[in-house]
């Protein structure tokens, strides 16, 4: 066994951020390489440096093809600075993390386009359609459909409708089908899994080791650990653009630095230089122990399901927030949790079951409605306007409101509140840091006079000092009185100041307790690697 | 009215009495075939008008100036179209959607003001006379070509590089995942449209006696751009259907003439609003059916059933 593809010191960063930091990885051939890591390690980055996409800025990648039958060894090619086209013509398949089907082709055609780099050219044959010249076709429409029956579709009753129309899971297959068709001899798949559920996942496990004993290499990408774990026999993680671990499956799951990387650490580590922070958690640990269902529930959700057309992402999940409290809703990248605070705040629609917050029904009000009810979200990602300054985000954030005296003493009060806003109000957005738009996003939010806040990954991003610091501002705003709905994946830090607790997988509550009990519950470990 | 019972009971008499009318569909529907197969590799350029300009003008000043027979000199026409089309597309096809749209518009222009109008061989303002002008005899290679044309370029969407367009035109990113090297497949799609729109520049001279600068402006530029988005660009058949039913209406439709450009527009806002994909969709030609009507044929059905 020798390797296939080689990295070395492979580096890409875009502005500040080192999005892949020297990364050095063997993949043999022959193999199941699992890459993982929390969301935003640069997983899907060192794919597309890879495979061409975007344009690495040091190291080496080395794609050594294998020994033909009949043919000398071809020496190694390095990959670094060629056109993706060129990338895949040398037999590296991909699939996309958000599907990228040709949606309004065929199934079939899906796949035929993809034996394009083994197909001679045929313009001049095809003007002169006569039956004998035309036995390549016929054999090339032959492989197509043996290609949708080797992942699992059936040709005759998908291979003519156009791809768009095809199901979630059927459209997966169908860009392994076509990425199959290069007859690759890497075979890269980005997040095959992503939005499926538990059963379609199995499928999708089956088809990766059937392909594997077929002799294909893969590499894959995945947030799924049961599945990484279950199917590779090698794995990588990466985390900040490095590589942390890399090693067999037990290996890396068993790592400290790997646990650490996907469930956050404790407090007590890392925060010993934020001033105040010890009396906080002296605060957190004499907090009366709490029920594990609140007494009168401000916020209400009974057998909700969501779903993005044929994707069920919310499955059934019942919980409650009540007054005065911190909850948090933890679980791995793609568990539903952002879903579930968007259908809370009307941006989304639910399929299925009931939300109430007080009186109002928030399966029917109008967004502006739940605002105007005390609701307010902080969305994943900040959604803050880069060009305007620090003080015309806060004013947008008043924009709704009538009495606009009052909105302005009040955004002066928030910015003496946050000094690190008020000393950057007449900076652009967009030049604060992470975690100084994080604050800016969560005041912001503030203005609408929530009486819940919901937070949706407020650390999703940050530097470890920046975490504690937005942590900081949480409990804060806490103290005042605003009840919090959070949602994090920094497990650890979240149940070190949530009263109670919710770990969701898959759609649903898997979970549930108060922080204090599930930080010490061997299962969200679990339910965050794959155990 | 009159003419389509012309159409059908008399179509020599037909033929003899709209001949200048046929040789501009042949003509335009050349065009579409053009703009058709930019189309079809996702590629919304709007340069035709300056290539048929190229074909034209090389057409006629070779008439004028060398001893060469007409033939060649069409054949010139188009094949510069398609060199000065290298040239243009190495800078704009990077563009895509409205940015290539406007970039190519800007070619079109350039041309016209800043080349045709100062160069004294084109005649410059006055345009050019042409000597081999021969509306009758013109219109047999129009109609000659046009079926050639449309026949190679239907086979071609099936081929290999037909197959890599439709796939540079559904998704880009997919199709260098599949080894299609999209920036040469777009540049083949742009020298072909030129080729072919400098051909139908280089046949329209032989029906005019006169080569106009303001012919090959914007206004023809939106004129093909019609076509297409009219006829649909599921197939080379669409932009076909557009040119003929789009270049004949005005006869059809006498008493508007006044109203010409109203009557096109409406037909424009129609076919976008009810019929986006155009009259011949994927599966030929299609009846106009607006979407009301599907839903109340729905509710009507099991009423009747009782």
């Amino acid at each position: 066994m020798s390797a296939l593809l080689q990295l070395t010191d492979v580096r890409r960063h875009f502005g500040g951020v080192h999005a892949v930091d020297g990364v050095s990885l063997e993949i043999e051939e022959g193999t199941i390489f699992g890459l993982i890591g929390p969301n935003g390690a640069g997983k899907t980055t060192l794919v597309n440096v890879v495979t061409g996409y975007i344009r690495s800025q040091g190291g080496s990648i080395l794609l050594t093809p294998p020994p033909r039958a009949g043919e000398g060894r071809v020496g190694a090619v390095e990959l670094a600075r060629r056109p993706p086209h060129a990338i895949a013509g040398l037999g590296i398949g991909r699939t996309f993390q958000t599907l990228r089907l040709y949606r309004n082709l065929t199934a079939i055609e899906n796949v035929l386009i993809g034996m394009h780099t083994r197909r001679r050219d045929d313009t001049l044959r095809q003007m002169l359609p006569l039956r004998p010249l035309m036995r390549l076709d016929d054999r090339r429409l032959t492989e197509a459909r043996e290609l949708l029956q080797s992942v699992g579709l059936n040709p005759d009753r998908h291979g003519d409708r156009p791809a768009a129309t095809l199901s979630y899971g059927d459209q997966r297959r169908v860009e392994v089908a076509r990425a199959l068709a290069l007859k690759p001899k890497l075979l890269i798949l980005d997040e095959p899994a992503a939005g499926m559920n538990p059963a379609e996942k199995d499928r999708v496990r089956d088809l990766i080791q059937q392909l594997n004993e077929g002799g294909l290499t893969v590499l894959l990408i995945d947030h799924d650990m049961r599945l990484v774990m279950g199917v590779c026999k090698r794995i990588a993680v990466l985390n900040f653009g490095r590589k942390i671990a890399d090693g067999s499956p037990a290996s890396v799951s068993d790592d400290p630095a790997v646990v650490t990387a996907y469930l956050g650490s404790d407090a007590s580590k890392t925060s010993s230089h934020v001033p105040g922070s010890e009396e906080m958690d002296l605060a957190a640990t004499s907090k009366p122990a709490v029920s594990a269902e609140p007494a009168s529930a401000l916020l209400d959700v009974r057998d909700l399901e969501v779903a993005y057309g044929a994707i069920k992402a919310v499955r059934g999940v019942s919980f409650g927030v009540g007054k005065g409290e911190i909850v948090a809703l933890i679980g791995a990248n793609g568990a539903g949790k952002s879903t579930i605070l968007n259908t809370l705040s009307g941006v989304l629609r639910p399929h299925a079951g009931s939300a109430r917050f007080g009186d109002l029904d928030l399966a029917t009000a109008a967004p502006d409605q739940i605002v105007r009810a005390g609701l307010a979200q902080v969305p994943e990602g900040r959604e803050i306007l880069a060009r305007l300054t620090v003080r015309e985000n806060m004013e947008l954030g008043a924009w709704a409101r009538r009495d606009r005296g009052a909105a302005h003493r009040e955004i002066d009060d928030l910015m003496k509140q946050f000094p690190i806003l008020g000393q950057r109000h007449n900076l652009p957005a967009g030049q604060l840091s992470g975690g100084e738009q994080q604050i800016l996003a969560i005041a912001r939010g503030l203005l609408a006079h929530p009486r819940l806040l919901l937070l949706d990954e407020p650390s999703l991003g940050l530097a470890p000092q920046m975490v504690d610091t937005v942590f900081d501002v949480i409990q804060r705003i806490h103290n005042e009185g605003v009840t919090i709905l959070l949602v994090e994946q920094n497990a650890l830090r979240a149940l070190e100041i949530a009263d109670r607790a919710y770990v969701v997988e898959t759609g649903r509550i898997l979970l549930s307790g108060t922080g204090a009990a599930l930080r010490r519950n061997p299962e969200v470990q679990k339910a965050y690697l794959g155990g | 009215m009159d003419f389509f019972i012309q159409l059908l009971t008399n179509p020599v008499g037909f033929y003899n009495q709209h001949e200048l009318l046929i040789a501009q569909i042949g003509i335009n529907a050349i065009l579409a075939i053009a703009i058709f197969v930019t189309f079809y590799s996702g590629q919304l350029t709007l340069a035709n008008a300056g290539f048929m300009a190229i074909g034209a003008y090389t057409t006629v000043i070779m008439s004028l100036y060398l001893p060469t027979p007409l033939p060649l000199n069409m054949l010139v026409g188009a094949l510069l179209a398609g060199l000065v089309s290298v040239l243009v597309g190495l800078p704009v096809l990077r563009l895509r959607g409205v940015f290539l749209a406007i970039a190519t518009i800007g070619f079109v222009e350039a041309l016209r003001l800043g080349v045709i109008l100062n160069v004294p061989i084109t005649g410059e303002g006055q345009g050019l006379h042409n000597p081999m002008a021969d509306p009758l005899g013109g219109i047999v290679p129009i109609l000659i070509s046009l079926p050639i044309l449309a026949y190679l370029v239907w086979r071609l969407t099936k081929s290999r590089l037909g197959q890599a367009w439709s796939a540079i035109r559904e998704d880009e990113l997919a199709a260098s995942s599949n080894g299609i090297n999209v920036p040469l497949y777009k540049m083949i799609a742009f020298i072909i449209s030129a080729v072919l729109a400098g051909y139908a520049g280089a046949l329209e001279t032989h029906i005019n006696f006169f080569v106009d600068p303001t012919e090959y402006g914007i206004g023809r530029t939106i004129q093909i751009l019609t076509f297409a988005v009219v006829g649909g660009t599921t197939n080379v058949f669409g932009p076909i259907v557009g040119a003929v039913f789009l270049t004949a209406l005005p006869e059809i439709v006498r008493q508007f003439a006044a109203y010409r450009d109203v009557v096109n527009g409406v037909i424009l806002i129609l076919v976008i609003i009810f019929r986006p994909q155009g009259i011949v969709g994927r599966g030929g030609l299609a009846i106009i059916r607006p979407r009301w009507w599907t839903r109340w044929r729905a509710r009507e059905r099991p009423a009747a059933a009782h």
